[in-house]
C-alpha cells in the first residue's frame, strides 16, 4: 500500500467536506468551504497517480472550480455515467453540473490566481426544496434518481431524467439526516440521521421498509456527517456512527432480515464515513496450490472522527490496514476509484490523502459480468446496462469491433463539433475553436460591435443596449431527456397534435399522396357548429383552428353528441365524419365548410340545446322520417315498429342503445320478430346510417396539388330525369361529368375520384375525369366512402366493408363484415382509415383499433388505448434522440401518438424491474407486429430499431440473436428456403446493417456483432 | 447563485487621450432568461480622497437577456474635467463598472487609471492648471479588480441579508484592506499602489 498526501489539493486551508472520484478515474471533485461561499473543485487525477505528471507543469492539476454555492458544500457526487456532478450545501440547494462542451479554457474573470479553468462545468439544474442544509446526495445505480438529505429531517428523491421533478419526499426521521446510500440493485435506499436511527426505504413505493435504532441507542453527541454505505453485492449495509458497549462502531446490517449482529470495532471516536469498494473480490489463486474456490468478499473503508482510517475485508476478522493520525481533524468523506485499488480521503483539516493498494493486498476483483451474475442469482435481476466506465474495462476482442468503436467515437466527436457549429452557432473566447456567429468570425463582430449593436432609448430617455448573443447554453442533453419523458396530456397533447398535423401536412403535400388522416378522427361537431368557419377562402386558417380545437380524446367526443342530439342532425354528422376520415388533414377543413353550408341550408338544428334528447323516444321516432329515401319503405315501417316494440318489451336501457350507438342501429326485427333473439344477437343485422342526399356539396381532396370535388345534384333535367354533376378541380384544371342518380357521397385521392350514388352504384374516375370502371353495384346502400391512392374503401349500411385496388383491378377486401368488431360491445366505430397499402383500419370508441389483414382475412387488434402494456412499457433509453417524436404513419395516427413512454414514469419506477422489462418487451413486440400488419414500413423500421436498442440495453441476447438471424436469412441460397428477403418493402439485410451499430454499442454483444458483420460482408462480397 | 457571470471585460481604445470616450467590451453569461434588464454604470473616481468627486459617466440598460453568453460595448463620454480637483488630474485613480439587477449591485469591476502627460516637458513641469487635452489616459486593463455581491435574483421576495448595498464606499477600492466582503481580486494587499502601477506600466 502506498500513501500520498497531495498538498496541492486544498481549498486554501478551508475544510474539505466531500470528495468523489469520477467514474472514468481521470478526475475527482472536492466540495467544501470557499473564501466566502461554498466551493466545488474538479481536479485532475493523473498528478495524484503519477509523480511525473505531478511534476510536469503542462499537466493541469485543477480543472475547474465553481464557487456558485452560497455556503459550504457538504457533498459532491458524480452520476454513475459520469456526465453529471451533483453538489449539495448549506445554502439548501443541490446543483447539478454538466461539462460545457463549447467553451474552451478560460479564467474566472478577475480571479487573482489567474489559473485557467481547463474544463468548463456549468450548472444545469438547481434543485430547491430543502428547508435546511443539504448534507448528502446520492445517485441511484441507474442514474434515474438523485436522492438528497438535509437537516430539515427529510430525504428527497429527484427525478434525474427530468429535473427538478420530485418523485418522493421521505419523511420519518426526527433528526438531521446526514447520510444516504442506495442499494446496488436499486430496491432500497438507506438514510442515517441524528435521531439515532437508520431507516431503509423501498424504492417501489418510497415507503419505510425498516427503521433500525438499537445500535444507535447509546449514540451521543453529533458528528458532522453520517455517510453510510451498502456493499456492492447488496448483502450488507454498514452504518456510520453506532455504539456497542459504549465503544464507537460501524454497524453491519444484513439485508436478510435487517439483522444487526456484527460491527466494525476499533475506532476511538465516532465513525463519520463508511465507503465500500465498488468491486467484489476473490482470493488470489496461489500458483500451484489449488485453493478451494473461496467466497467472494467485499472491501470497506471506514473513516472516523479520531482522524484515522481503517480498511476491512469482509473475509477477515481484523482490519486489513489502520492508518492513525492521517489528518489533523475528522475524516469527512472517502471515495474509491472504480478499479477498486485506490481511495481518496478528505478531512475537515482541508487536506486529502490518497491510498494506493495492490491486487495482492485486496484480491482479484470480479468482472462486472461476474458481479452482475451475483446480483442475478441473488436478486433475480441485475444492472445489465453497462456504464461507459465499465465498458472501458471490457476487452475488445477483434479489430472489426475496435474499428467500429473508434469510428463511433470519431463520429461522436464530429457530431459534437458540428453541434458546436450548428446548434450553438456560437463563438467562444477560446482562440482555437472556430468562433463563428452567423458566418461571421467573432473577431469581425468585435470590430464592429459598437456600430452594430442595437441601442434604443427607453420611454424615460435612458439608453438601452440589446446585447449580442454569442452562444446559447448547451444544455441540449438535458432538454432531450426532458422532452422524451414529458407526460403528454391535456392541452399539451392538443398542441402537439396540431403541430404534428401540420407537420404531416407538409409531408403529405410534398409527397402528393393521400396518406392517412392525422390524429383527428373527426372535427367535433359541436365545436364545428359553434365556431363559425369562414369559406374555403382561408382554408389554412380554418385547418389550424380546427386542428387545435379538436380535443385529443376523440372517442368521448363522438359518443356524447350522439346522446344529445336529435337523429336528424346525427345523420349529417356521420356524413361529416365519414368525410373527415377520408383523406388528408386538409379534407377535414373542407368538410367543415361543407358542413357549414349544410347547416345554412337545413341543419341549423345542430345547435339545439342538449336537453332536446332527454326524452329519447321522441327522437327515435324521428329516425324513419329523417331516413333518406333510398331506404325501402318496407324497412321504414319495420323500423318504426321495432322501435315501438322495443319500447314496450325491453328494458329502458336497451331502447336507449339505439340513439347512443353512433353508427350502429340494430333494427333487430329485420332478422326476427322475437325479442329473445334480439337480445342474444343484437348485432346480427347491423345497420349503418347512410348520408342523406344534399343539393350540393364540396370536398377538398388535397391542398397540394390543390384538388377539390364539387357535387351538384339534380342540376338539370333532361327528358324528365334529373342529372347530377360531378366537378373536379385540380390545380386550376377542371373536369366535370354527369351522373343520372343523385350523388350521396364522394371521395378522392390524387389518383382517383369515386362517388357513390343513390342507386347503390359506385362510380370511379381517374384523376382527369375518365371513367375507369362501369358503375359497381353495391349490395346495400353506401355508408362511408374513402379513397387513398388507388384504393377505394366502401362501407355499406349493412356494415360490410370492401376495398378495391382500381389500378390492379383487384378486390383487396371483399364484403367483410364488421360484426365481429361491433357485436357484443357498446363500442362504436369512431374512425375509419384506409392506409396507403389499402389496409382498412377501424378505430372504436372504446379506444381499440383493428385493421383488416387481407392475406389472413382477419381483423387484428393493432391498438388499445387502455392497454396496460402501453402504459407500463418504458423504453425511453432506447428512443433515438431526434426521431423520437417524428415517426409518423398509420400506427401513430391510430394510437394517437400519445407517446406513452414516460407517461407513467412515476409508476413504472415502482414496478419490479423484471416485470417492467417483460411489459416493455411485450409492448414493443406488439408495436412491431402492428406496424407489420399495417404494412407501414417506416414505422416497422422505427419500432424494430427501438426494440433492438432495448434488447441491447437490457442485455437480451437470445432474442437479439433470433432477430438478427431472421433478418440475415440463409447465407447460402437453397431452394427450400422460405425466407423472404424483404419485409414490408424493406430489405431485411439492410435493416440488419442498421441494427449492427446499435448492437455494437454494448460490448457484451461484440461476438454477436462480429458474427453478423462478417456474414454480411461475405454476402456483400458474393 | 448568481444568474449572471461576467466572463470578460476588454478595454478598448486604450491608452487614449483624456477626452476620448471610455469603451468597454463586456462579455457575460446568463444561466436563465432574465425578466428585467441589467443596468450597467461607468463611474469615474475623480479623487481618491473623497466620494463627492465620483462621476457617473453613463448608465445603460442591457436587455432583453435570454440564457446564454452575450456581449456588448459600453461606451461613455470622458469625465467632466471641471469636476476633477486639480491636484488629482494627473496620477492614478479608478474607473468602476458596476452592474445591478433589480436595483441590486451584484458585480463591480474596478480598473486603475493612470493619467499623465505624454510630452516629457509637461511631465517634468506639470502646469498648475492641468491641461486635460494633453493628458493621456491609461487604463490598467490587465488587472481588473472584481467584487461580487450576493443578491436576490428571484422575482419574489425580500433582499438577501448579506446583499451589499449598492452605494458602497468607492474609496474603499483604493485601500485594499477595506474591501467589501466578496472580494476575489484585490489581493495585492499591502503593495503600494504606485509600486504596482509602475511595474505594470513598465510592462506596457
Amino acid at each position: 500500500m502506498k500513501l500520498l498526501k497531495p498538498t496541492w489539493v486544498n481549498h486554501n486551508g478551508k475544510p474539505i467536506f466531500s470528495v468523489d472520484i469520477h467514474p472514468d478515474g481521470t478526475k475527482f471533485a472536492t466540495g467544501g468551504q470557499g473564501q466566502d461561499s461554498g466551493k466545488v473543485v474538479i481536479w485532475n487525477m493523473a498528478p495524484v497517480l503519477k509523480e511525473e505528471d505531478e511534476k510536469n507543469e503542462n499537466i493541469p492539476k485543477m480543472l475547474c472550480q465553481m464557487d456558485n454555492h452560497l455556503a459550504c458544500v457538504n457533498c459532491v457526487r458524480w452520476s454513475n455515467n459520469g456526465v453529471y456532478l451533483a453538489s449539495g450545501g448549506d445554502d439548501k440547494l443541490i446543483m447539478v453540473w454538466k461539462r460545457a462542451a463549447y467553451i474552451g479554457p478560460s479564467t474566472v474573470f478577475g480571479s487573482s490566481s489567474k489559473l485557467a479553468n481547463v474544463e468548463q462545468w456549468r450548472c444545469v439544474s438547481i434543485l430547491r426544496n430543502h428547508s435546511g442544509d443539504v448534507m448528502d446526495v446520492a445517485w441511484s445505480p441507474h442514474d434515474a434518481w438523485l436522492a438528497s438529505c438535509s437537516v430539515d429531517n427529510t430525504v428527497v428523491i429527484w427525478n434525474a431524467v427530468k429535473f427538478p421533478e420530485i418523485l418522493a419526499t421521505l419523511k420519518g426521521h426526527s433528526g438531521l439526516v446526514k447520510g444516504l446510500t442506495w442499494d446496488p440493485v436499486g430496491k432500497y435506499i438507506a438514510s442515517q440521521a441524528d435521531d439515532r436511527s437508520l431507516k431503509v426505504w423501498r424504492t417501489m413505493d418510497w415507503q419505510l421498509e425498516t427503521s433500525i435504532t438499537k445500535p444507535f441507542d447509546e449514540c451521543g453527541g453529533t458528528t458532522h456527517v453520517l455517510r453510510l454505505s451498502w456493499s456492492p453485492d447488496g448483502h450488507y449495509l454498514v452504518s456510520a456512527h453506532a455504539m456497542n458497549n459504549s465503544g464507537p462502531t460501524a454497524q453491519i446490517i444484513e439485508r436478510d432480515g435487517w439483522k444487526t449482529n456484527m460491527d466494525f470495532v476499533g475506532h476511538r471516536k465516532a465513525v463519520t464515513v463508511v465507503k465500500f469498494n465498488p468491486k467484489i473480490f476473490k482470493k488470489k489463486q496461489k500458483n500451484g496450490s489449488s485453493t478451494k474456490s473461496s467466497c467472494p468478499y467485499c472491501c470497506c473503508a471506514v473513516g472516523s472522527k479520531d482522524r484515522s482510517l481503517s480498511v476491512w475485508l469482509t473475509c477477515l476478522k481484523r482490519p486489513l490496514v489502520v492508518i492513525h493520525e492521517l489528518f489533523d481533524k475528522s475524516i469527512m468523506d472517502i471515495s474509491w476509484t472504480l478499479n477498486g485499488l485506490g481511495i481518496l480521503v478528505c478531512s475537515m483539516d482541508g487536506s486529502v490523502a490518497f491510498l494506493d493498494f495492490s491486487q495482492d493486498e485486496l484480491g482479484d476483483p470480479l468482472s462486472e459480468e461476474e458481479k452482475s451474475n451475483i446480483h442475478q442469482s441473488t436478486y433475480g435481476k441485475s444492472l445489465a446496462i453497462m456504464t461507459e466506465a465499465q465498458l472501458s474495462t471490457t476487452i475488445i476482442e477483434n479489430p472489426e469491433m475496435l474499428k467500429y468503436q473508434q469510428r463511433q467515437q470519431q463520429q461522436q466527436m464530429e457530431q459534437k463539433n458540428s453541434a458546436i457549429r450548428d446548434v450553438t452557432g456560437a463563438a467562444t473566447a477560446a482562440p482555437k475553436v472556430a468562433s463563428m456567429v452567423n458566418g461571421e468570425s467573432l473577431e469581425d463582430i468585435r470590430k464592429n460591435l459598437l456600430k452594430k449593436q442595437v441601442e434604443t432609448r427607453t420611454a424615460d430617455g435612458r439608453r438601452r443596449i440589446t446585447p449580442l448573443c454569442i452562444a446559447q447554453l448547451d444544455t441540449g442533453d438535458f432538454s432531450t431527456a426532458f422532452f422524451n419523458s414529458i407526460p403528454i396530456s391535456g392541452s399539451l397533447a392538443g398542441s402537439m397534435m396540431s403541430s404534428q398535423s401540420s407537420q404531416q401536412l407538409v409531408s403529405l403535400e410534398s409527397n402528393a399522396t393521400n396518406s392517412l388522416n392525422t390524429s383527428k378522427p373527426s372535427i367535433e361537431p359541436t365545436a364545428a357548429s359553434i365556431k363559425p368557419t369562414d369559406d374555403a377562402a382561408n382554408k389554412d386558417g380554418v385547418n389550424a383552428t380546427s386542428a387545435s380545437a379538436a380535443p385529443p380524446a376523440s372517442s368521448s367526443v363522438l359518443t356524447t353528441p350522439s346522446k344529445i342530439e336529435p337523429m336528424k342532425a346525427f345523420d349529417s354528422r356521420f356524413t361529416e365524419r365519414s368525410k373527415a376520415t377520408s383523406g388528408t388533414a386538409v379534407v377535414t377543413n373542407a368538410n367543415q365548410t361543407a358542413i357549414d353550408r349544410l347547416k345554412d341550408q337545413n341543419l341549423i338544428k345542430e345547435n339545439k340545446p342538449k336537453d332536446i334528447l332527454e326524452s329519447s323516444s321522441d327522437s327515435e321516432e324521428k329516425i324513419p322520417i329523417a331516413k333518406p329515401l333510398s331506404i325501402p319503405k318496407r324497412k321504414l315501417e319495420l323500423e318504426g315498429e321495432t322501435v315501438e316494440k322495443k319500447k314496450k318489451g325491453r328494458p329502458r336501457k336497451d331502447s336507449r342503445l339505439v340513439p347512443v350507438t353512433l353508427t350502429v342501429q340494430s333494427p333487430a326485427a329485420l332478422a326476427s320478430e322475437k325479442d329473445a333473439i334480439c337480445i342474444s344477437a343484437p348485432a346480427l343485422a347491423l345497420k349503418l346510417p347512410t348520408p342523406i342526399p344534399q343539393k350540393s356539396f364540396t370536398l377538398q381532396v388535397s391542398s397540394d396539388p390543390s384538388m377539390y370535388i364539387e357535387v351538384e345534384n339534380e342540376m338539370t333535367t333532361v327528358g324528365g330525369s334529373k342529372l347530377s354533376r360531378l366537378k373536379c378541380n385540380r390545380e386550376g384544371k377542371e373536369w366535370e361529368t354527369v351522373l343520372t342518380s343523385r350523388i350521396l357521397t364522394a371521395a378522392g385521392s390524387c389518383d382517383i375520384v369515386s362517388v357513390a350514388c343513390e342507386k347503390r352504384t359506385l362510380s370511379v374516375f381517374s384523376a382527369c375525369g375518365r371513367r375507369l370502371l362501369p358503375p359497381i353495384m353495391l349490395h346495400s346502400p353506401i355508408s362511408t366512402l374513402h379513397c387513398t391512392g388507388p384504393y377505394i374503401m366502401a362501407l355499406t349500411t349493412a356494415a360490410t366493408l370492401s376495398v378495391w385496388d382500381v389500378h390492379k383491378q383487384l378486390a383487396v377486401v371483399k364484403d367483410e363484415s364488421l360484426q365481429i368488431l361491433l357485436s357484443g360491445s357498446d363500442a362504436t366505430v369512431s374512425q375509419i382509415l384506409l392506409t396507403q397499402h389499402g389496409i382498412p383500419v377501424m378505430s372504436m370508441s372504446d379506444g381499440k383499433a383493428y385493421c383488416f389483414n387481407p392475406s389472413l382475412s382477419t381483423w387484428n387488434l393493432v391498438s388499445d388505448k387502455q392497454d396496460l402494456l402501453a402504459q407500463c412499457a418504458d423504453f425511453r433509453n432506447s428512443l433515438p434522440s431526434q426521431e423520437a417524436m417524428l415517426c409518423s404513419g398509420p400506427l401513430a395516427v391510430i394510437q394517437g401518438r400519445t407517446s406513452n413512454s414516460g407517461r407513467q414514469a412515476a409508476r413504472l419506477f415502482s414496478m419490479p424491474h423484471l416485470v417492467q422489462q417483460e411489459t416493455t418487451l411485450a409492448y414493443l413486440e406488439n408495436q412491431i407486429a402492428a406496424a407489420l400488419t399495417l404494412q407501414s414500413s417506416h414505422e416497422y423500421r422505427h419500432w424494430l430499431l427501438i426494440y433492438a436498442r432495448y434488447l441491447v440495453n437490457e442485455g437480451f441476447e437470445y432474442r437479439l440473436r433470433e432477430l438478427c438471424k431472421d433478418l440475415l436469412g440463409p447465407v447460402h441460397y437453397s431452394a427450400g428456403s422460405q425466407w423472404e428477403s424483404t419485409v414490408v418493402g424493406l430489405r431485411k439485410r439492410e435493416l440488419l446493417k442498421e441494427l449492427l451499430p446499435v448492437i455494437g454499442q454494448n460490448l457484451r454483444f461484440q461476438r454477436l456483432f462480429t458474427e453478423y458483420q462478417e456474414q454480411l460482408d461475405i454476402l456483400r462480397d458474393k | 447563485m448568481a444568474k449572471v457571470q461576467v466572463n470578460n471585460v476588454v478595454v478598448l481604445d486604450n491608452p487614449s487621450p483624456f477626452y476620448n470616450p471610455f469603451q468597454f467590451e463586456i462579455t457575460f453569461e446568463c444561466i436563465e432568461d432574465l425578466s428585467e434588464d441589467l443596468e450597467w454604470k461607468i463611474i469615474y473616481v475623480g479623487s481618491a480622497e473623497s466620494e463627492e468627486y465620483d462621476q457617473v459617466l453613463d448608465s445603460v440598460l442591457v436587455g432583453p437577456v435570454p440564457a446564454g453568453r452575450h456581449m456588448f460595448v459600453f461606451q461613455a463620454d470622458a469625465p467632466n474635467p471641471g469636476l476633477i480637483p486639480d491636484a488629482d488630474a494627473v496620477g492614478v485613480t479608478v474607473v468602476l463598472i458596476t452592474c445591478t439587477y433589480r436595483g441590486q449591485e451584484f458585480i463591480r469591476v474596478g480598473y486603475y487609471v493612470n493619467n499623465e502627460y505624454t510630452e516629457t516637458e509637461l511631465r517634468e513641469n506639470p502646469p498648475v492648471k492641468p491641461d486635460f487635452s494633453k493628458l493621456q489616459r491609461n487604463i490598467l486593463a490587465s488587472n481588473p479588480r472584481v467584487t461580487r455581491f450576493h443578491i436576490n435574483w428571484e422575482d419574489n421576495s425580500e433582499k438577501l441579508e448579506d446583499a451589499e448595498s449598492s452605494n458602497q464606499n468607492l474609496q474603499s477600492l483604493l485601500s485594499t484592506d477595506a474591501l467589501p466582503s466578496a472580494s476575489k481580486g484585490w489581493s495585492t494587499s499591502e503593495n503600494s499602489l504606485n509600486v504596482m502601477l509602475e511595474s505594470h506600466m513598465d510592462c506596457m
